[in-house]
């Protein structure tokens, strides 16, 4: 005869009917009184990645527990708040908005002038650095001999439209690579926050340099057109908003994917 | 249903999941590498990582995938079970997310493995590396919800009960609350709960049994209860799903009592509501707590519904589960309709043609009138009558021992039968007038060994045991001849062989005398004042000799020394050049602690110096780790 087989909730049943060990709560209570020490031990011994990955663990973990820690002080203690304005002796509750420092007022005033003179759009990344042609282009040796070095190959992302057809290869001084050329771009929505993988209509502007944008490179900072007809935009006219720009925040060439800022 | 759906593998999950894959490329892949290096290595060292990773996850997430079974590919009560557990649409969607995600991981390695083509640069290859990682793991980050929901079925599947859906089964269904699983427990080993408020019993549970040298399965439904299929909720839908799919014979049971809350109507009710669902199928009706309430005290209006119940066509059976009442016979009616039915099913089929036409069982004829029944001695008759009319044949010793418990004696002397019965306990004697009692224990001893005596006399007188070569014939003698031919060429040819082998050089002549003896070593340590005692144990004392011209002593056998009752003449191996008995122990315990370490490294012997494994693999490679690095 064989034994019979555990069915279904055997376990519970089990402990149901004959309870528990005499010393289970007494073992379970023993054993998470040693956790703390086990843990430590283990953080003294690891090395290399586990051990970064385990203090990292740990770190957030102790940051939570001081976290519910301090709130449950919070009740305990009391907090001595600032109740004087500092620079006219002002309690708190007397406080008056309109009091704005001078000196805040121009420099204000100042930055503005200075914008205006500058001409800058109002874009997410005002300032990028440039990129060389040494860093964009690479030398691609040709002729019988493999001496003639006017050919380039673009190192960087690049795109080019639907109807793009490539020069006969002899006349071609610049080389695109397919594996380099992208058709969408995550567009994040800076009010939304919520990002979108959208077909790129074209590139606007490419910081860097006129012939980058003509070649349809982009970098960092580059100014593309994409379609976002997918959002579902109307004016107030009632014509569907179809295009709109947006502006590279990451180095493609490094990550794989665009990443955009929608200009609103 | 472990014995259907094979070994799962437990699903991690998400954070362990990644955290495998990624230790796992860490630790498999090379790890070094510099800016200076030809730009083709590093390319080459970032794509590996990238498809190693991605080789991995997708190893192990179709794994994920092939070993949960496939719900189509049941048998139909499984896959009805399985829907009614896990909801087979969820099910097949957490697969199918799965098998997406694993699709997404190779197109996502694919096209950064295409991208790296074009780094120029460690940096720019490492970020694509760190892309293409970070892409995966964000993958798999969506499917963490289904990790978690398999794992949870995974644990489920293997509580399942394993329900055989062809073999010979009896079903269990009612009410819930009438005593299905009482019976369960009673008639097989199965445990399962008994409690008196409803639905206690909230799957199917199985037991086995056995009748008629064949084993049976019995199923243990949830009691079901009388409303729409609609309204059924997952736990009625696993008796229901049990009841349509699995061909056995249906033990309907009834609570006459009405104990369970539900009145003989409402039962009779459902019955004929769930009729249709095994229509095919043998039923017994079997009216359970008959010790509350007996079916003839019941009053007008149930005992009509019990009729009714009779009406139905199948048989009525009456049981108790809690006095055992008609239990059994309820089991072995039950069976003796399975297998009717089994029988008239099998013999439905062609299979069953072909093998009928060529049985046929032979009777044979017979010659005469005159009767022969089969022939049974006497003793086996009175067993079999003791057997049926149940009475026990007679005390055995077992009943005596449970019945005493602690005061048992065992008393194998008490059925000796003798002359005068008082003499039984009386202690035998072994040695009595100077002889040996067991030699005598036949009164007739001494005339029987005579007579032997007599007759090996005369055997002896008749040449029984002597060979006369007269009477043996040509062939025999002419093979003794040869025999003793060979025997003596033999001889001759050892004694030449023997001659040719000696190398005779010149020899020393050895002294008849030794130069050294214990006499002379006596006398010399005397002359310089040393007393040694001589006995016959010191380990400087010539062994005696065991040349046939001396004839070994006979010593009287004393009581010194245990453990001498041997001959003296040598002293043992393991004694020889010791002194006392103090240094043989010593010299033995030091042997055994040399040997010790031997024996710990398996080695047959001190000589054993074997190496099975020259390159053990653990010595021979590996990284640099921190054990061996103090710096970098």
């Amino acid at each position: 005869h064989f034994p019979p087989q555990p069915q279904n909730e055997y376990i519970e049943l089990h402990t149901k009917r004959h309870g528990r060990r005499l010393d289970y709560e007494e073992k379970k209570r023993k054993r998470e009184g040693r956790m703390p020490h086990i843990m430590a031990e283990k953080a003294k011994k690891l090395r290399g990645i586990r051990a970064k990955l385990y203090n990292k663990k740990r770190h957030a973990e102790k940051i939570q527990m001081k976290k519910t820690i301090k709130m449950h002080e919070e009740k305990k203690t009391k907090q001595k708040a600032e109740d004087r304005d500092s620079k006219y002796g002002n309690p708190n509750y007397l406080l008056e908005r309109e009091n704005q420092i001078r000196a805040k007022v121009l420099s204000n005033t100042i930055k503005q002038k200075r914008k205006e003179k500058a001409g800058k759009w109002d874009v997410p990344l005002p300032k990028v650095k440039g990129v060389s042609e040494a860093e964009v282009f690479k030398v691609v040796k040709s002729g019988k001999t493999k001496r003639k070095g006017w050919k380039r190959m673009v190192t960087k992302v690049t795109f080019v439209g639907d109807g793009f057809t490539r020069k006969p290869a002899k006349f071609e001084r610049f080389i695109r690579p397919m594996g380099l050329r992208f058709k969408k771009a995550n567009v994040t929505h800076p009010e939304l926050k919520a990002s979108f993988f959208l077909p790129i209509l074209g590139v606007k502007k490419n910081p860097s340099s006129s012939m980058y944008t003509s070649l349809g490179v982009i970098t960092k900072g580059t100014v593309i057109e994409v379609n976002i007809s997918e959002l579902g935009l109307v004016t107030s006219a009632g014509k569907v908003v179809w295009g709109k720009y947006a502006q590279v925040t990451n180095n493609p060439e490094n990550d794989g994917c665009i990443n955009a800022v929608l200009l609103v | 249903m472990a014995h259907v759906v094979k070994h799962i593998t437990v699903v991690p999950t998400y954070k362990d999941f990644v955290d495998i894959v990624l230790s796992k490329t860490q630790r498999k892949t090379p790890t070094v590498i510099h800016k200076h290096y030809k730009i083709s290595r590093i390319r080459d060292f970032y794509m590996r990582k990238v498809k190693f990773t991605q080789q991995t996850f997708h190893d192990k997430l179709s794994l994920i995938i092939s070993e949960f079974p496939i719900v189509a590919n049941l048998h139909p009560f499984y896959a009805t079970l399985m829907n009614v557990l896990y909801n087979t649409d969820h099910y097949k969607l957490a697969l199918g997310g799965i098998n997406k995600a694993r699709q997404l991981i190779d197109d996502c390695a694919k096209d950064h493995v295409k991208l790296l083509k074009y780094g120029d640069s460690l940096y720019r290859c490492k970020c694509l590396k760190r892309a293409a990682l970070g892409r995966m793991v964000t993958i798999m980050k969506g499917q963490a919800k289904n990790l978690l929901y398999l794992e949870e079925i995974r644990q489920h599947i293997n509580r399942l009960p394993s329900i055989d859906p062809n073999t010979r089964t009896l079903l269990i269904t009612g009410f819930p609350n009438v005593g299905k699983s009482s019976f369960i427990n009673k008639i097989s080993r199965a445990d399962v709960e008994v409690q008196p408020y409803a639905f206690t019993t909230k799957s199917l549970y199985v037991g086995h049994t056995d009748y008629k040298y064949l084993r049976w399965q019995v199923i243990d439904t949830p009691g079901i209860l009388d409303h729409a299929i609609e309204e059924r909720n997952s736990i009625e839908m696993q008796a229901v799903a049990a009841l349509i799919h699995i061909r056995a014979v249906v033990l309907y049971i009834v609570d006459i009592s009405e104990q369970c809350g539900h009145t003989l109507e409402e039962q009779l009710a459902l019955y004929k509501n769930i009729k249709p669902s095994f229509s095919n199928r043998p039923i017994v009706i079997v009216i359970n707590k008959i010790d509350v309430v007996k079916p003839d005290e019941l009053p007008e209006d149930k005992s009509k519904v019990i009729e009714e119940f009779q009406a139905e066509g199948e048989p009525v059976l009456e049981m108790s589960t809690l006095t055992e009442d008609g239990v059994m016979n309820v089991k072995t009616e039950a069976c003796e309709k399975l297998l009717a039915y089994r029988v008239n099913q099998k013999m439905k089929t062609n299979k069953v043609v072909g093998v009928a036409n060529r049985l046929h069982v032979a009777m044979p004829k017979k010659r005469d009138n005159k009767e022969r029944p089969p022939c049974i001695p006497a003793k086996i008759m009175k067993k079999k009558n003791a057997m049926e009319v149940d009475e026990p044949t007679r005390k055995l010793e077992k009943d005596i021992e449970q019945e005493l418990g602690d005061d048992y004696i065992l008393d194998l002397r008490k059925t000796w039968q003798l002359a005068n019965n008082d003499d039984r306990y009386d202690t035998i004697p072994e040695i009595w007038q100077g002889k040996n009692v067991a030699d005598f224990i036949d009164p007739d001893i001494m005339k029987k060994l005579e007579d032997l005596e007599k007759e090996e006399e005369a055997r002896d007188k008749a040449h029984y045991y002597s060979m006369s070569e007269s009477e043996e014939d040509e062939e025999t003698q002419e093979m003794r001849k040869t025999a003793r031919k060979i025997r003596e060429k033999r001889k001759l040819i050892t004694l030449e062989s023997g001659e040719k082998r000696r190398v005779e050089k010149s020899r020393m002549p050895r002294p008849t005398k030794r130069s050294r003896s214990v006499a002379q070593l006596e006398a010399d340590l005397g002359s310089m004042g040393v007393e040694i005692p001589t006995d016959a144990d010191s380990h400087y004392v010539r062994a005696k000799t065991r040349s046939s011209s001396r004839p070994p002593l006979k010593k009287a056998r004393d009581q010194s020394e245990a453990g001498r009752s041997r001959s003296q003449s040598r002293t043992p191996r393991d004694q020889s050049g010791l002194r006392d008995k103090k240094m043989v122990t010593k010299v033995k315990k030091i042997a055994k602690k040399a040997q010790k370490e031997r024996n710990h490294m398996a080695k047959k012997g001190e000589g054993d110096r074997v190496i099975l494994n020259m390159k053990p693999k653990h010595l021979f490679s590996g990284k640099r780790k921190s054990g061996k690095t103090d710096r970098r």
